[in-house]
């Protein structure tokens, strides 16, 4: 560990907002201080989505905000996220590029593209991805997360 | 590098160097850096005739951001409060270092630092030593506080804009620069990805470094005082080769205290809007009250409040039809007008208002149908004449009944007049966001926790094939700058920053900074510090 990896994680902890899709339907939370609130869970594009993320109240731009919108999470001065508001940008796809260096030389080993995206599941998938398989098991506008490369990954929650 | 003239390079190829310098001073009430930056030589009828502070001068240091000197000044004539010349040191004060060879004319010279004095130089008069010296330091117009302290917005440039213009147009609106000043071209050859780009609340030099960084270059202010990149594109061609170790008198490969920067990541959002659907739902209702009398309705759906949400693939859902009732009165359609509304249209057939009078009007003529009544009533002699006799009943009208069809039709009206449906809208809400996407370099078969990151967020880069080139060059940059190379060799006035010197045993370093002691009459060291070239 060295100093500047010291300062990078106190600018990383210093970061204000970030940027993240709606992974869930919303649901009510009983927080801590014993109240109330609408949360959903958010992907941050980690492998992992933060669970449980409170919604700022009076936030009136989030009425139809919906799964797979794109949200700004704003982080409170005990470090907590919440969803403050509607996002222009959406995460998506990751290039990676991957490098070997030897003495003088590097060379490009590989290219992938990582990440996720979200859509609409097709009426193909709707009748064949969930047994017992057959159209009326999904509904219609059912979503599903997808790898970039396009292997689907699992059936998002739905009504 | 630097251009030097004919005569000066073939001076150094020489090595019949009789190295001369000359320390030029400007009044800055008198004239301004940018006049000086831009005027075709120090004697020029543009600007002022400088001060000439080299007969003064000693322990000169020079490095591409900083000269420092000491001045002899047994005449007092620079003390802070009374010296006559102390306007030319005082704060602000205009400095460059001129440097050549006593065997050529100064035209043939360069200029190897532009500066200005920030703050009070520092004079000092000892009893016991008997010596007057003033202690200048003259600071690179990088270091100009101005341009990295305040916050800027920018017009904005649309689509197309080649990335050159938006950096002139900064540096002259914002930093004060004329175009002379810049030694970029206004046409840099990448152009601006999205359809709307502006600088908001940053300050200028944080622009022009952002804006540069599309194109892998560093912004710095040259010996002359102009505007100059360092390229971190590593790829190219050493700008001075020593071909043999006679210039040579040191060579150093520092200590290097600091995990290596392995992973750079760069951020930026896509220039293509991406449309990104929300799940098919229900998108709006509407409650519609018709009649009769009424030919038709025309409601207007929007999918949000604020009449801003999209949604596509939209239809209606009859909750309670206008044709609920025994008779099919009229027909009920949808269409989506647009992308954020549609129209429910309601329409009452024509043979409906028509049976509803002719039934009204029906039952106001069989309202003036005579009752019978007991007991014989006369009847009239006919016009042309007669007798006239008496019917065994009597016949009436009664005026109540009339009156009370009128008064019915009333209230039938009032009652055909109201019918409600309800309707409600599906469909697939969607907006458009740019996706924020990334490139990441990363040395291969590194573990997750061994990662040290690096994170660029430049929204001027709109492509994957930018990114990835900033990101590449980057993490190769880094990973120069983590094998630190020092050499120290015969001056050499022409280099810079970001030269490529190409060393006799075929490895190349790449410079960053420079520095030396300048004395008279001597070709001093030139110590160049950078790191490891790594080609490709």
């Amino acid at each position: 560990m060295s100093i500047r990896k010291v300062i990078d994680w106190a600018v990383e902890d210093k970061l204000s907002q970030k940027v993240g899709n709606i992974a869930s339907p919303f649901y009510q939370l009983y927080d801590l201080d014993g109240q109330w609130m609408w949360a959903c869970d958010v992907d941050l594009g980690d492998e992992e989505v933060l669970r449980c993320v409170p919604v700022a109240s009076n936030n009136r731009e989030l009425i139809y905000a919906e799964q797979g919108r794109s949200v700004t999470l704003s982080r409170l001065n005990n470090g907590k996220w919440v969803i403050t508001g509607l996002a222009k940008s959406l995460k998506s796809t990751v290039h990676y590029i991957y490098l070997s260096f030897t003495e003088d030389l590097y060379r490009v080993t590989q290219k992938l593209l990582k990440g996720y995206y979200i859509r609409p599941l097709t009426y193909g998938e709707l009748g064949t991805l969930v047994p017992p398989y057959g159209y009326g098991v999904l509904p219609y506008g059912a979503q599903g997360k997808f790898k970039a490369d396009g292997t689907f990954v699992e059936i998002m929650e739905y009504y | 590098m630097r251009f030097i003239s004919p005569a000066f390079q073939d001076v150094i190829a020489a090595r019949q160097r009789r190295p001369a310098y000359r320390i030029y001073a400007w009044d800055p009430s008198q004239v301004a850096i940018s006049e000086i930056a831009s005027a075709p030589s120090n004697r020029h009828a543009t600007i002022p005739v400088p001060f000439d502070l080299t007969p003064y001068a000693s322990e000169i240091t020079w490095s591409d951001r900083q000269l420092s000197f000491t001045l002899a000044d047994p005449g007092d004539l620079f003390h802070p409060d009374t010296g006559p010349y102390r306007d030319h040191l005082k704060d602000a004060a205009i400095i460059r270092l001129v440097e050549g060879d006593e065997a050529l004319d100064e035209e043939d010279w360069i200029t190897t630092f532009t500066g200005q004095i920030h703050g009070q130089i520092g004079w000092k008069k000892g009893r016991r030593t008997g010596q007057t010296i003033a202690k200048v330091t003259v600071f690179n117009r990088g270091e100009t506080q101005a341009f990295k302290r305040r916050k800027i917005t920018s017009k904005e440039y649309t689509v197309g804009t080649d990335i050159g213009i938006a950096l002139y147009d900064i540096c002259e609106t914002f930093m004060g620069l004329t175009p002379k000043e810049i030694r970029l071209t206004e046409v840099v050859g990448r152009q601006f990805k999205h359809k709307v780009n502006q600088l908001a609340q940053v300050t200028p030099w944080e622009g022009i470094c952002s804006i540069l960084e599309v194109v892998c270059y560093q912004p710095y202010f040259d010996g002359e005082g102009k505007l100059a990149y360092v390229n971190k594109n590593l790829n190219r061609h050493p700008d001075l080769v020593l071909s043999d170790y006679t210039t040579f008198v040191e060579t150093e490969i520092p200590e290097r205290t600091q995990d290596a920067i392995n992973k750079v990541k760069v951020t930026f959002l896509d220039s293509n809007l991406e449309r990104v659907d929300s799940p098919y739902q229900q998108l709006g209702t509407a409650q519609v009250t018709t009649g009769f009398f009424s030919m038709g309705e025309t409601l207007e759906c929007w999918w949000s409040s604020d009449h801003k949400q999209r949604a596509s693939g939209t239809s209606m859902r009859v909750v309670k039809s206008v044709n609920s009732g025994l008779l099919p009165v009229g027909t009920e359609s949808y269409r989506q007008m647009d992308e954020f509304h549609g129209v429910i249209t309601v329409e009452i057939n024509v043979w409906v208002p028509i049976l509803a009078t002719v039934c009204l009007a029906e039952y106001l003529i069989l309202a003036h149908i005579m009752d019978k009544v007991a007991g014989g009533q006369p009847v009239a002699c006919p016009p042309g004449g007669g007798i006239g006799g008496t019917l065994p009943f009597g016949m009436t009208i009664p005026w109540g009944r009339v009156l009370q069809a009128q008064a019915l039709i009333g209230i039938l009206l009032i009652m055909m007049s109201i019918g409600s449906a309800q309707y409600e809208v599906w469909g697939t809400p969607y907006d458009y966001a740019y996706l924020e996407k990334q490139s990441i370099a990363i040395e291969e078969g590194l573990d997750y926790w061994l990662e040290n990151e690096k994170e660029i967020k430049n929204d001027f880069i709109g492509t994957h094939d930018q990114a990835d080139t900033v990101a590449v060059t980057e993490l190769i940059w880094e990973k120069s700058m983590s094998l630190p190379r020092r050499i120290v060799i015969e001056d050499h006035p022409a280099l810079e920053p970001g030269d490529i010197v190409a060393l006799p045993d075929g490895r190349k370093m790449v410079v960053t900074s420079l520095s030396k002691k300048i004395k008279r009459g001597e070709v001093v060291d030139l110590t160049l510090d950078g790191g490891k070239v790594l080609a490709a």
